[in-house]
C-alpha cells in the first residue's frame, strides 16, 4: 500500500472509535481480512509480473534501437572495406574490432567467428564492467555502450535506475560464454538481437506490439488494485483499532485468575468507589448482550493494601494536577494540593510577571488556544507549541492574575497607568533641572489600588519598590508557608495520627511563627504606624531581627514598648520546640510499642516471615496490573493462598510491629534539622518574587528607552518610518523575550515554589498512580498510523 | 476617600465575596474546583492589595524627580 501512496482514511473520522469491539466483530474481520489478502496478494502478484515483463520488453526495445544504430554505424564507415573481404554482414564490424581493438596482428584470425553479447546494465555498474571485461579477456573484445535517456523502474522495489545498452563483440565461443556469465554476474540483462536489420526490424515491430498490449493489461490490473487498496484504505484505520483493542482486552484477561473449582474467571481490580454502581450496571449489560446463563458478580473485597491514587481531573484541572503529578503521587486520601495550586501557582508567577501589558498578551494567546481548542487538538503540533498547548488554562490563569498584579505594580508595558488621583503633588514653581521633591496631597488619603503612578520615572523609584517587593514576597511567602504547613495537620487528622500533630504540626508551626510570623507581624506593624506623625526614628527590621537571635533582650530602635521581653519570650518558645519536634514523636512511638508488647500481641508477620512472599515482587505485580493478590476468600485452594493472607496482614499492620526505634528516630532528626534550617531557607527562597519581578520590570523599561522612545525623538518623515519599525521591533521582542523567555522563567521558579518550599511542608507522595483499563489511554499511548 | 478603614472594608468585601461564592458555586461535580479556586484568588488577590496600601499608607520616602519640566502635570 506504501508502494502505491493511497491516503489512509485519518482516525479522527471515525466516531465510535472509543465503544467497545464485539465478539462478532473481530471474527468477521479476521475472516474479511484473510480473503481481502489472498485477492490482493494474487493481484500484486500478476501486476509484478506483467511489470517485470514489460520492464524486460522496454529493455530489448532498447538494446534492438541501440544495438541497431551501431550496426548501421559500422556498416557506414566500412564501405570502402567492404570489397577486400567477402559480402558477410559481419565484415565490417570485424574491421571496426580489429581497428579499434586489436589492432593489425589479429586481422586475418577468426574472421568467421565474430560473435556479439548485446544488454542492458545499470549505469553505475558499467565502469567496473568494462574494467573487468578488459582484464579477464585481455583486452579481446570491442564495447559499444549508450546511455538509455530514461530511467528503467525495477517494479519490486519501485525504484528507477539509470541504465545503459552495451553491445559487445569477440571471438570465439568461450570468449562469448565468459562475456555473458561476467556480465550476469554483474546484474546486466542479455537480449538477444538478430545480426540481420531486416530482422531487427521484425523484432522491433514485434516488441513493439507486446509492449502495447501488455500496457493495456498493466492498465487494468493497476486500477482492480488501486480500487481495492482505496477501499481497504477507507477502513484500515478502523480495523487496526479493533485489533489493538481485542489484543488489549486479551491481555488483560490473561491476568484473571482461574478458580478451577467453580470454573469461573476472577478479576481484582482497583475502582473509585464512586464508578462502582456504574461498573456493575455495565457488566449486568454486557451480560444480558452475550446471553450468558451464569451472572457475573461484582463482590467488595476487604483489604489492608493501600489502594492506588486517583484524582479525578477535568480539562482545566488536568494541568494542574500534572503539576503535582511530576513531583510525586500523593498517598491514598492525602490532602491534594493539586487544588489549591489551581490559585497559587499562577499567582506566584504574576507575582513576578506583574504587568498588565504583557499579562493581557498572554491571556489573549490562552485565550485563542482555548477558543481553538477542538482544532488544535487534532493538529500535529511542535513540542514547544504541544507543551503551551497542553497548559493553556495555566496559561489563561497566569495571564488574567498578571493583568491585576499588573494593575497593583501600576504597569503596562513598563508605563504608568494613572486611574486614580495620585497621592503625591510636584510643587509648581522650580526650573527645569532642579531637583524636586514630591509632597502629599492629603495625609488622610492614600493612593486606592496599587502603587502610585507618581512613583514612575522617579530617582527614588527603586528604593520604594525594591522595600515594598521585598516586604510583599516575605509576606506572600509566609501566607504560603503557613497554608502549606495547615495541610499536614489536615493530613494527620485524617489518618488518625494525633502524634504528627503534636509531635510535629503544632512545635513547627510555633517555632515557624515565633520568628517569621514575628517578622510578618513586625512588617505590618511598622507600615501601619506613621512614624513622621509620631517623630521617633523608623526602626530597621533586618537590623531587630538579626538582634533577635546575637543580643536577645537589647533594641537599638525600639518598635513597639515591651518589645524586648516579647521577643525573647518568642526565642524561647521557638528554641523550646525542637526539642519537642526532635524527641516527642520517636518517644511516643516506642511507648506505644512496649504498651502492645507488654500486653502480649505479636505481629502474625514476625514469626512467620518465612512463609510471606517477596513483598517487592508482590508489589510490582499489584501496581503494575492494578489487581490485587491477597485477602479474598475464594482463594482457598489456591496453593499459597495461606501465605498470601499471611504476608497481607502482616503488611497491612507492619508499621507497628516492625518498629525499630533507631531508625525511628534518626527519621526524626533528619526532618527536624530539616524543618527548621527549611524555614530560614525557605523564606529567603520567596524573595526570588521580588528578584524576578524586578528584572522584569526593569527589562520591559530598558527595552521601551531603546526602542519606541528613540522614534519619539525624531520628528517628520524620519520620525513616521521609526516609529513604525521600531513598533515592530519592540512588539517582537517583548513577545519573545519579555513574554515567552520572562514567562518560561518565572514559570520555573513559581513550579520550585510549590514543589519546594510548599509541598515539603505537608506532602507525603508515597502513592501508586491508579491506572485504569481504557481503551482511550491505550490508543492515545500507541496511536494508529 | 482612602484611609486606614479601607482595609477593613476590603476585609469584609472579601469575606462577603467568599460567602457568596461559597454558596453560589455552580452544583455538581467540580463544585469543590470553584470554591477553592475563588476563595483562594479573592484572598490571594486582596493579600497583594492590602500590603501595596499598606506600603503606601505611612510613606516614609516621597517621590524625588530631577528632570521633571514646569507646567508638568
Amino acid at each position: 500500500m506504501d508502494k502505491s501512496s493511497i491516503p489512509m482514511r485519518s482516525i479522527y473520522e471515525f466516531n465510535n472509535i472509543l465503544a467497545a469491539p464485539s465478539a462478532s466483530e473481530i471474527d468477521e474481520l479476521s475472516d474479511r481480512c484473510q480473503s481481502l489478502e489472498s485477492r490482493i496478494s494474487s493481484l500484486n502478484e500478476s501486476y509484478e509480473t506483467l511489470k517485470k515483463r514489460e520492464v524486460e520488453l522496454t529493455e530489448w526495445r532498447w538494446v534492438l534501437r541501440e544495438a541497431g544504430g551501431f550496426f548501421d554505424r559500422a556498416r557506414g564507415n566500412a564501405e570502402e572495406i567492404r570489397q577486400s573481404i567477402d559480402d558477410d554482414d559481419d565484415a565490417p564490424l570485424l574491421r571496426d574490432v580489429e581497428q579499434t581493438g586489436q589492432g593489425d596482428n589479429d586481422r586475418s584470425f577468426g574472421a568467421m567467428n565474430i560473435g556479439f553479447v548485446a544488454g542492458v546494465i545499470p549505469r553505475e555498474r558499467v565502469a567496473a564492467f568494462e574494467r573487468i571485461l578488459w582484464r579477464t579477456l585481455r583486452g579481446n573484445l570491442y564495447m559499444n555502450q549508450s546511455e538509455i535517456p530514461d530511467q528503467i523502474v525495477n517494479p519490486e522495489t519501485n525504484e528507477g535506475a539509470d541504465k545503459n545498452v552495451f553491445v559487445i563483440f569477440a571471438h570465439g565461443k568461450e570468449i562469448i560464454a565468459k562475456i555473458r556469465k561476467i556480465s550476469e554476474s554483474l546484474g546486466a540483462d542479455l537480449y538477444s538481437v538478430d545480426e540481420n536489420s531486416e530482422l531487427r526490424r521484425d523484432q522491433i515491430h514485434e516488441v513493439n506490439t507486446r509492449l502495447n498490449d501488455l500496457a493495456s493489461v498493466l492498465r487494468n490490473t493497476k486500477q482492480t488494485l488501486d480500487a481495492e487498496l482505496t477501499a481497504i484504505g477507507r477502513s484500515l484505520a478502523m480495523w487496526m483499532v479493533i485489533i489493538k483493542k481485542e489484543k488489549a482486552v486479551y491481555q488483560t484477561l490473561n491476568r484473571f485468575s482461574y478458580d478451577s473449582a467453580r470454573k469461573t474467571l476472577i478479576a481484582e481490580a482497583w475502582c473509585p468507589t464512586s464508578s462502582l454502581g456504574l461498573v456493575k450496571s455495565t457488566l449486568q449489560d454486557v451480560n444480558d448482550r452475550a446471553g450468558l446463563s451464569v451472572p457475573t458478580i461484582v463482590n467488595q473485597i476487604k483489604t489492608t493494601r493501600t489502594p492506588p491514587t486517583y484524582v479525578k481531573t477535568n480539562k482545566f484541572t488536568l494541568a494542574f494536577q500534572t503539576i503535582i503529578d511530576a513531583y510525586g503521587t500523593a498517598k491514598y486520601t492525602e490532602v491534594n494540593p493539586g487544588l489549591p495550586t489551581i490559585v497559587t501557582f499562577p499567582f506566584l508567577f504574576a507575582v513576578m510577571f506583574g504587568d498588565f501589558g504583557h499579562g493581557m498578551i498572554m491571556t489573549m494567546a490562552a485565550a485563542a488556544m482555548i477558543y481553538w481548542e477542538k482544532t488544535l487538538q487534532r493538529s500535529k503540533l511542535d513540542e514547544l507549541f504541544s507543551m503551551a498547548f497542553y497548559g493553556r488554562y495555566i496559561m489563561l490563569m497566569m495571564g488574567a492574575y498578571s493583568m491585576y498584579t499588573g494593575l497593583i505594580y501600576c504597569d503596562v508595558f513598563s508605563k504608568a497607568m494613572p486611574i486614580f488621583n495620585s497621592m503625591w503633588e510636584w510643587p509648581s514653581d522650580f526650573k527645569e533641572g532642579d531637583t524636586v521633591y514630591a509632597t502629599r496631597a492629603d495625609p488622610g488619603y492614600t493612593y486606592p489600588f496599587g502603587m502610585d503612578w507618581r512613583w514612575h520615572d522617579t530617582e527614588n523609584d527603586l528604593i520604594f519598590s525594591n522595600s515594598y517587593k521585598m516586604k510583599l514576597s516575605i509576606l506572600m511567602g509566609w501566607a504560603h508557608m503557613t497554608f502549606s504547613l495547615c495541610w499536614s495537620y489536615v493530613n494527620a487528622r485524617h489518618f488518625k495520627t494525633p502524634i504528627d500533630i503534636w509531635g510535629n504540626f503544632v512545635p513547627g508551626m510555633i517555632f515557624f511563627q515565633s520568628i517569621f510570623g514575628y517578622l510578618v507581624f513586625c512588617i505590618v506593624y511598622k507600615w501601619s504606624i506613621d512614624w513622621n506623625a509620631i517623630g521617633e526614628p523608623a526602626p530597621s527590621l533586618l537590623n531587630m531581627l538579626i538582634y533577635m537571635f546575637l543580643q536577645p533582650g537589647t533594641i537599638e530602635t525600639p518598635l513597639y514598648k515591651g518589645q524586648a521581653g516579647v521577643q525573647v519570650v518568642l526565642l524561647l518558645m521557638a528554641l523550646v520546640c525542637v526539642p519537642i519536634l526532635l524527641f516527642l514523636k520517636p518517644f511516643y512511638l516506642r511507648h506505644q510499642h512496649n504498651k502492645t508488647r507488654a500486653l502480649g500481641y505479636r505481629g502474625i508477620g514476625e514469626s512467620s516471615r518465612v512463609s510471606a512472599l517477596d513483598d517487592d515482587e508482590e508489589d510490582a505485580s499489584g501496581s503494575g496490573s492494578g489487581t490485587l493478590t491477597g485477602g479474598r476468600d475464594s482463594i482457598g485452594d489456591d496453593d499459597d493462598g495461606a501465605a498470601l493472607i499471611t504476608q497481607d496482614i502482616g503488611h497491612g499492620d507492619g508499621d507497628e510491629h516492625e518498629f525499630e526505634f533507631s531508625e525511628e528516630m534518626i527519621h526524626q532528626v533528619i526532618h527536624t534539622i530539616e524543618f527548621c534550617l527549611n524555614c530560614v531557607s525557605h523564606t529567603a527562597s520567596y524573595l526570588r518574587l521580588w528578584a524576578l519581578s524586578l528584572a522584569h520590570q526593569q527589562l520591559s523599561i530598558v527595552l521601551w528607552k531603546m526602542t519606541l522612545n528613540i522614534a519619539f525623538g525624531m520628528n517628520g518623515v524620519v520620525g513616521v518610518i521609526a516609529t513604525v519599525c521600531l513598533f515592530y521591533l519592540w512588539f517582537v521582542l517583548t513577545v519573545m523575550v519579555l513574554c515567552v523567555m520572562e514567562g518560561t522563567s518565572a514559570m520555573l521558579h513559581s513550579l520550585r515554589l510549590h514543589w519546594v518550599e510548599a509541598m515539603s511542608k505537608h506532602f507525603m507522595g508515597d502513592g501508586v498512580p491508579f491506572m485504569p483499563f481504557s481503551f482511550k489511554i491505550l490508543l492515545e499511548e500507541e496511536p494508529v498510523e | 476617600m482612602a484611609n486606614g478603614w479601607s482595609l477593613i472594608i476590603g476585609l469584609i468585601v472579601v469575606v462577603i465575596f467568599c460567602g457568596v461564592s461559597w454558596f453560589a458555586s455552580p452544583k455538581g461535580e467540580n463544585q469543590t474546583v470553584w470554591r477553592s479556586s475563588l476563595i483562594l484568588s479573592a484572598w490571594a488577590m486582596f493579600l497583594m492589595w492590602a500590603i501595596t496600601f499598606m506600603a503606601q499608607w505611612h510613606p516614609l520616602i516621597s517621590p524625588i524627580h530631577n528632570s521633571l519640566r514646569p507646567g508638568y502635570d
